[in-house]
């Protein structure tokens, strides 16, 4: 699995590509915890449209960065879910708490900081 | 046909490195058997969260243990539709009686969606302890 950030004004993109799973998972929880309670950027973005795999400890991250956003109230996006990963999100019954575009572009305009 | 038929056996040492590699190697069996691709994504996933589970909770993320995976088919009888039985065995610490139950899903908690996952993707998931073995023991059937 890859993660790379971009930055853009008051916000964080992470493009993560690969599967998420028990393996790495831990990298994209100590990514989304830097950028949320050290760094208090305001809009943290998840780009998961590379990801076509995600388990329950990939969930566990993404429930830890919204946890913190909710703490520092930022703001914690995702989109580009694959089809596997809406699955495992819906599985979960957590998909209705994320904010979830289908593109970027949707992510940017509609969740303002 | 017998009713029961090994396909793949997996020697597998505890290291979350391996996971991806069961995968791969779970999905195409279970579409070989006759699922289709939404059943595949969900057997990979239990089988994912079952071995996760082992090396989490009975290694205690301890490195190098030995976990076996085994897919077997199971034959329909009668004109029954086929299934897979996976059934994974470890030498770890037996399960505690309340990490069998599982939590609620839903809920905002960062842990404790694994078994849940499993229940929800297999139409039977049984742990059964045999002396010093944990026995896990998820079928699916074809739909």
């Amino acid at each position: 699995m890859q993660i790379s950030a971009r930055y853009l004004e008051n916000t964080t993109i992470f493009d993560v590509i690969g599967d998420i799973d028990l393996a790495n998972s831990p990298v994209v929880r100590k990514a989304l915890l830097v950028e949320l309670r050290e760094k208090k950027i305001p809009r943290v973005i998840m780009n998961l449209q590379g990801v076509k795999y995600i388990d329950s400890s990939g969930i566990a991250s993404l429930v830890e960065g919204l946890k913190a956003s909710r703490d520092v109230q930022a703001r914690f996006i995702l989109f580009g879910l694959s089809k596997s990963a809406r699955e495992v999100l819906q599985l979960s019954r957590l998909i209705k708490l994320f904010e979830i575009y289908e593109n970027e572009e949707q992510a940017l305009s509609n969740g303002s900081s | 046909m017998p009713r029961r038929q090994l396909l793949l056996r997996l020697q597998l040492l505890s290291n979350p490195q391996v996971l991806c590699g069961v995968r791969g190697a779970v999905s195409p069996i279970a579409s070989s058997v006759g699922f289709g691709e939404e059943d595949c994504r969900a057997i990979t996933l239990a089988v994912d969260e079952a071995i996760a589970n082992i090396i989490r909770h009975a290694y205690g993320g301890k490195l190098g243990q030995a976990i076996e995976v085994q897919l077997n088919l199971l034959n329909g009888e009668n004109g029954a539709k086929p299934g897979l039985e996976i059934i994974l065995l470890d030498r770890g610490a037996e399960p505690k009686p309340d990490a069998l139950k599982g939590l609620p899903a839903g809920e905002l908690r960062s842990g404790g969606l694994g078994l849940h996952f499993m229940r929800q993707s297999m139409d039977t998931v049984v742990h059964k302890r045999v002396g010093s073995t944990n026995r896990l023991y998820m079928v699916k059937f074809v739909r």
